[in-house]
């Protein structure tokens, strides 16, 4: 066997796998949207724009659009903020070996955390009655505080969880990046006298500018995952307070009588929505970090 | 006086934020040892009777041990498929593909950015007409997309990373390529390889959205610990835990590996 069949051997078989769950997967979803297929019967007709016209009218739709953009720019935000903050910290303040490798393993465990554990083990925090936050706020007399049961407080709470996940880990991701930098230019700055924040906001920042772009570009892409905590946490709400656009396509199209085709509609037009954002932040993206 | 504050920080500072960190975890491992009148009390103890009563109570339950029998098939099941189909291809892009190895490359990627309620929908109405709606074999086909794209997406920097000069020395000895693959890239990408399978296997592992679509009766652990809110009257916070614990034990088995997968792709150099 040569060279070029090997290789075309070795690589069609995953590649046509992908493929193929990739057009059904789109395929079925454009399909259905034009339908008026619904879980409870196999029948269906062809109704064209229908849903995505009723999407337009769909208060509950643009509610939805609304929280996911909201989550999305506050975990991002948040996490990379985190993460900035706490490794310049560490870098800073804990310079013993033993000590550093110490932090990094205990906060690369909660990203590791299945998203239902990290879930529950915060809804246990959060609780009213018996979790420990309200226990603490009330021993200096604020409270008890319903974290998950406010609809003002709910998407922060949750959000918090996730950004206690990701903001730890890429700490450590940050903190790995920061010791690997030449010395020199942040020696130069010391002999000129600069402030630690300084060396820090001028010199090695700058210079992590392209492994910070691509972390926010992987936990934005991440982000758009937020199913899984929110379902547990507040099933999307109090009300519609923290129902992101996935949750209302999960209840429209399993829970509430199944509507199938419109969940559809809304799953394309997250699809091309994604798409396009991250077909420019990817392009933006390389061209900032160049 | 300032640098006794100084010094004072540099020690409180590690320890406050390992609590952050771990605080949330440990407490809910107290909580799984402990009977409901220890969890709820007016002020939260530290100091109890431990007691094993909610992992009897989980692992006796016939829903749950269903669920966990399922994740250990899923899982594995969708991990080693990935790995027979992404291993080879992640090979021959690293090596063989010129012309076309950029456009996969990104196609493979963008399946990554797909939101799963978007796989999820459309899945279960093909499998509501091809009669494996809430099958093991329905699920893993969907979890090889996640699985088999995983993997190549971590397996190419390592055979990469693999010298050439190796290579092409075995091929100038006549090795045919499938050879060269099987004696030599493979054993020395080996330990990266290895980390891409567990990352493989924590993301399989821990995924609600799907199977939960596309398997509510034969469900996985999470879905079946996401269903847990009430036993009885009260919420059985005390079993919650316990299921917390059994769900959250597989993947910290491997914090080290990912902590030695970090250490080698920082130190391949910052993208």
């Amino acid at each position: 066997m040569t060279r070029k069949p090997f290789a075309a051997l070795s690589l069609a078989p995953a590649i046509a796998l992908l493929a193929m769950l990739a057009i059904v997967s789109v395929g079925g979803a454009i399909w259905l949207a034009l339908m008026n297929r619904t879980l409870r019967s196999p029948d269906a007709e062809f109704v064209g724009a229908y849903n995505f016209l009723r999407l337009l009218r769909d208060r509950r739709f643009f509610n939805a659009l609304e929280i996911s953009v909201i989550w999305e720019l506050f975990t991002v935000a948040g996490t990379i903020l985190l993460a900035v903050t706490l490794a310049i910290l560490i870098f800073e303040t804990v310079k013993k070996p033993i000590w550093r490798n110490l932090l990094c393993f205990a906060f690369l465990v909660p990203v590791l955390l299945p998203r239902v554990a990290a879930a529950f083990i915060w809804r246990f925090l959060y609780s009213p009655s018996l979790g420990v936050i309200n226990y603490l706020l009330g021993l200096v007399g604020i409270g008890p505080v319903e974290f998950l049961a406010d609809p003002s407080l709910a998407l922060v709470s949750v959000a918090v969880v996730d950004i206690w996940q990701w903001g730890l880990f890429f700490t450590v991701i940050l903190l790995k990046l920061l010791e690997t930098l030449p010395r020199d230019p942040i020696e130069a700055a010391m002999l000129d006298n600069a402030r630690t924040w300084e060396i820090h906001a001028y010199v090695t920042l700058p210079m992590l500018k392209g492994p910070i772009i691509s972390l926010v570009l992987v936990k934005a892409v991440e982000s758009l995952r937020s199913f899984d905590l929110i379902f547990v946490m507040t099933g999307g709400g109090p009300g519609t307070a923290t129902e992101t656009l996935d949750l209302y396509a999960y209840q429209m199209g399993i829970n509430m009588g199944g509507r199938i085709s419109y969940a559809s509609a809304m799953s394309i037009l997250l699809l091309v929505v994604t798409t396009i954002a991250f077909t420019i932040i990817w392009k933006a993206g390389r061209r900032w970090a160049n | 006086m300032g640098k006794l504050i100084g010094h004072a920080a540099m020690r409180i500072i590690p320890a406050v934020l390992v609590v952050v960190a771990l605080g949330p975890i440990f407490w809910t491992v107290l909580g799984a040892f402990k009977e409901l009148r220890d969890i709820v009390t007016p002020i939260p103890k530290l100091v109890f009777e431990p007691t094993i009563d909610n992992f009897v109570t989980i692992l006796r339950n016939p829903t749950i041990r269903d669920g966990l029998l399922n994740s250990v098939v899923v899982v594995s099941a969708t991990v080693l498929i990935g790995a027979l189909l992404g291993i080879p291809a992640a090979h021959a892009l690293a090596r063989y593909a010129r012309r076309w190895g950029d456009d996969i490359q990104f196609f493979v990627l963008s399946l990554r950015f797909m939101p799963p309620v978007a796989i999820a929908i459309p899945f279960i109405v093909i499998y509501l007409d091809l009669g494996i709606y809430d099958t093991l074999f329905g699920l893993v086909l969907v979890y090889l997309t996640t699985s088999v794209s995983t993997i190549i997406w971590l397996a190419v920097p390592a055979f990469e990373s693999v010298p050439r000069d190796i290579e092409e020395a075995a091929a100038m000895e006549g090795c045919p390529p499938w050879e060269v693959f099987w004696r030599f890239s493979l054993p020395i990408a080996a330990p990266s390889l290895f980390g891409a399978l567990v990352f493989t296997f924590v993301l399989v592992w821990n995924e609600l959205l799907l199977a939960l679509t596309l398997a509510a009766q034969n469900a996985t652990l999470p879905v079946v610990a996401a269903s847990i809110t009430s036993l009885g009257k009260e919420v059985p916070w005390g079993v919650i835990n316990a299921a917390t614990v059994l769900l959250v034990l597989p993947p910290l088995v491997f914090i080290g590996l990912l902590m030695g997968l970090l250490n080698s792709m920082v130190r391949s150099g910052p993208k």
